[in-house]
């Protein structure tokens, strides 16, 4: 009877407990849900660059994070995911292609000398060199052009390369991905010293938005390793939230059509089941949102899943009840051995669920795996609300002799004895 | 209701070979025609998806599929969904590829909101498809190790085969589906598979406790199948009505959800049936059928004894 009490007092806390969570903690939704971008990109090997290793990985991702910075897009997450990919998820990004056309370049940034033959030769200058690049109005107000302003040394090997060129008309290459993306010359006053100070601009017939993103790339820095994108998933925020409301819509309509069948078929125990579980409901959501769970259409999907599965517990404790109490046995004896009997189906049942979800969590990518952790979150919390609730509502309710009837928990063949108090 | 599971064991191993044989002659034309035994998805073969959402107008399916063969892609697949969409179905794209192509489309079709990009190269393809293979392998193999450790070897076997019928059904469905109304299965037709594993040995396992339990009872009383047939009778109505309560969410989700989660709990909807189906009239009649060769095979040996 006290340990009942310590029990009800406990159900009360994680109810209560639950309903301030869920009202005040924040919902994570998915790229799915709330709209947005993932990107999954590949580095490839070059001839520079034959293995891809950890090493350079943690380069490129530090390349790619630098750009996504540059895109403004608040709360983007760039991840390492297995041994050559990188996962991009840009939420709410307003424009996917021009996310793409930023992260699939690998910038590399070359000045190069024009020899007497006409042929544009390398020189030590690279886009390593640069500390800032940033997009500026032509003083034409014409046209866009990007400032570029070089590092101490960077500054010196300019100078050093534009005096070689001055007043010769060979041009100064600008090459952007090995492909020239301006050549200008250097005026014959530079022919002593150079062009000094540290900054240049490159004037490329640029539009705002092509200045722009050429400041982002040259300002993060060039990929160690070109990259491709394999992978793109991209939703609008309508349609996410259409996504939701169809989730929860359809959740709801599952859940009712649960709770009608409960009560109808088991009457006052399926109530009972019922109310464990509208707090497994409860208590699950508030879970998912204290770890915090990223919700996912999927993972909403395995959630309103395992509501239908949440009965399977109470149905089966209650199978077992009835059949004790055809047999004969009391009320509180048939109710007690229900579930103590059924506990090790219960058990079983869950462990070979969980198991799936262990694989899928394991080896899954980002939507399998919401799926897999929202499942097994609900079958643990199932364990706890299908049963120890379930069991301490029933055993409480017992306690009004006018509940005591057979006839609520759907057994009408008793043999009299039971019926007797 | 009482079902009779151990007498008439031959005619449910019977309807359970015909629905498996249909299944399976479903892949074999499936992968002749196909080159794979379900219709597989964009997850799977790479591809590019563009969904394409007309706030006045939707143009005429035909016009689009025109002007996307246009474009230079002839061989796409163009799908109209709900009122106002569009789905365009290439092979992989590259983003300036799928910039070109979304301007030919805006001149032509007037103006569009692009409400879905899904597009996965084909490497990534056959990784994923890889990797989906993989979890199921690994997963029926666990549950495999798990049964063993649980239950005596021939349960644990029965409960396998019993799995196996499962998801070779939900398969069988799906490649019929396949071929007649270009159903694809994707990763989440995978995730499906792995959930039914898992629940389809729930329903099995529950009979199979309950076996071990009467025998603990009633074995000097009672033959093996008639034990089993017990079993079953105190179980099934439990299976049913789990199977309804799971039904009961999954119907709105197969009606209402969205284009990817519908096939989803479809997929679920028939593994789930006929995994009740099979814990049921399949698992229990298995145990029967190889305790009953057993017992024929031991008194054969006895009675071989006995001649020498």
């Amino acid at each position: 009877m006290r340990q009942r009490t310590l029990l009800l007092l406990l159900v009360a806390v994680v109810i209560v407990g639950s309903i301030l969570i869920v009202a005040t903690r924040p919902t994570v939704l998915g790229l799915d849900l709330q709209g947005g971008s993932q990107l999954t990109l590949l580095a490839k090997p070059t001839d520079k660059v034959k293995v891809i290793n950890q090493e350079v990985m943690k380069g490129v991702a530090a390349v790619v994070e630098q750009r996504v910075n540059g895109l403004g897009v608040s709360e983007a997450v760039v991840q390492l995911k297995g041994s050559d990919q990188i996962l991009v998820q840009l939420p709410g990004v307003k424009d996917p292609t021009q996310a793409e056309r930023l992260l699939g370049d690998t910038a590399q940034l070359e000045f190069r000398k024009e020899a007497p033959n006409g042929e544009f030769e390398k020189t030590d200058l690279t886009g390593a060199d640069l500390t800032n690049a940033f997009p500026q109005a032509l003083q034409s107000g014409n046209g866009w052009e990007v400032a570029l302003e070089f590092t101490g040394p960077g500054g010196e090997k300019f100078a050093r390369i534009t005096r070689d060129l001055a007043g010769t008309g060979r041009r100064l290459g600008v090459f952007l991905d090995e492909e020239a993306i301006s050549t200008p010359t250097v005026g014959v006053e530079f022919v002593d010293r150079g062009i000094t100070g540290g900054k240049a601009v490159i004037t490329g017939n640029f539009s705002a938005q092509e200045a722009s993103e050429l400041g982002i790339k040259l300002k993060a820095g060039a990929l160690p390793v070109p990259v491709e994108i394999i992978e793109n998933r991209t939703v609008s925020a309508t349609l996410g939230a259409d996504s939701v409301r169809q989730s929860l819509y359809t959740g709801i309509a599952g859940t009712l059509l649960v709770f009608i069948f409960m009560v109808a078929y088991y009457r006052l125990p399926g109530l009972i089941a019922d109310m464990a579980l509208i707090i497994y409901g409860l208590s699950t959501f508030a879970i998912f949102k204290l770890i915090p769970v990223t919700l996912t259409l999927p993972g909403i999907a395995g959630f309103i899943l395992s509501i239908g599965m949440a009965v399977d517990a109470n149905v089966l404790i209650f199978e077992r009840t009835k059949e004790e109490l055809r047999a004969g046995k009391q009320l509180f004896t048939a109710v007690e051995a229900g579930f103590s009997r059924a506990f090790t189906s219960i058990f079983d049942s869950h462990a070979t669920s969980l198991i799936s979800c262990a694989v899928l969590f394991w080896l899954g990518t980002g939507l399998v795996k919401g799926f897999a952790l929202t499942l097994a979150i609900g079958l643990i919390v199932n364990l706890f609300t299908s049963v120890t609730c379930s069991r301490t509502f029933l055993l409480t309710i017992l306690n009004f002799p006018a509940l005591r009837k057979p006839a609520l928990f759907g057994v009408s063949d008793v043999p009299a004895k039971a019926v007797r108090p | 209701m009482k079902i009779e599971v151990a007498k008439s064991k031959s005619r449910w191993f019977t309807a359970s070979g015909i629905g498996l044989g249909i299944g399976l002659v479903a892949m074999v034309i499936s992968l002749l025609t196909l080159g794979s035994p379900l219709r597989l998805g964009l997850d799977f073969t790479g591809g590019t998806l563009l969904q394409l959402q007309f706030p006045k107008a939707i143009p005429d399916i035909a016009k689009v599929r025109a002007e996307v063969a246009e474009a230079g892609y002839p061989n796409s697949v163009v799908q109209q969904i709900g009122n106002d969409t569009i789905a365009v179905r290439t092979r992989p794209l590259s983003q300036e590829e799928r910039s070109k192509l979304q301007d030919a489309l805006k001149v032509d079709l007037g103006n569009f909101q692009l409400e879905r990009i899904e597009s996965v190269g084909p490497t990534l393809g056959q990784e994923l498809l890889f990797n989906g293979l993989l979890s199921l392998a690994l997963a029926l193999a666990a549950i495999l190790v798990y049964l063993a450790f649980r239950f005596q070897l021939d349960y644990a076997l029965c409960a396998a085969v019993a799995m196996f019928h499962n998801v070779i059904a939900t398969m069988g469905v799906f490649a019929i589906l396949g071929l007649l109304l270009g159903i694809e299965v994707d990763t989440l037709f995978v995730v499906a598979i792995l959930t039914i594993v898992g629940f389809s040995v729930q329903d099995t396992v529950v009979v199979f406790d309950r076996v071990r339990e009467n025998l603990k009872f009633l074995s000097r009383k009672k033959p093996f199948p008639d034990i089993v047939n017990d079993s079953v009778n105190q179980t099934w109505v439990r299976s049913v009505n789990n199977n309804i309560a799971a039904l009961l969410v999954l119907l709105p989700l197969s009606i209402f959800g969205g284009e990817s989660i519908r096939y989803f709990a479809l997929a679920l909807i028939i593994g789930f049936v006929v995994g009740t189906y099979s814990s049921i009239f399949i698992a229990a009649a298995l145990l029967v059928w190889w305790r009953e060769r057993q017992a024929v095979g031991a008194t054969g040996a006895g009675a071989a004894k006995a001649e020498r």
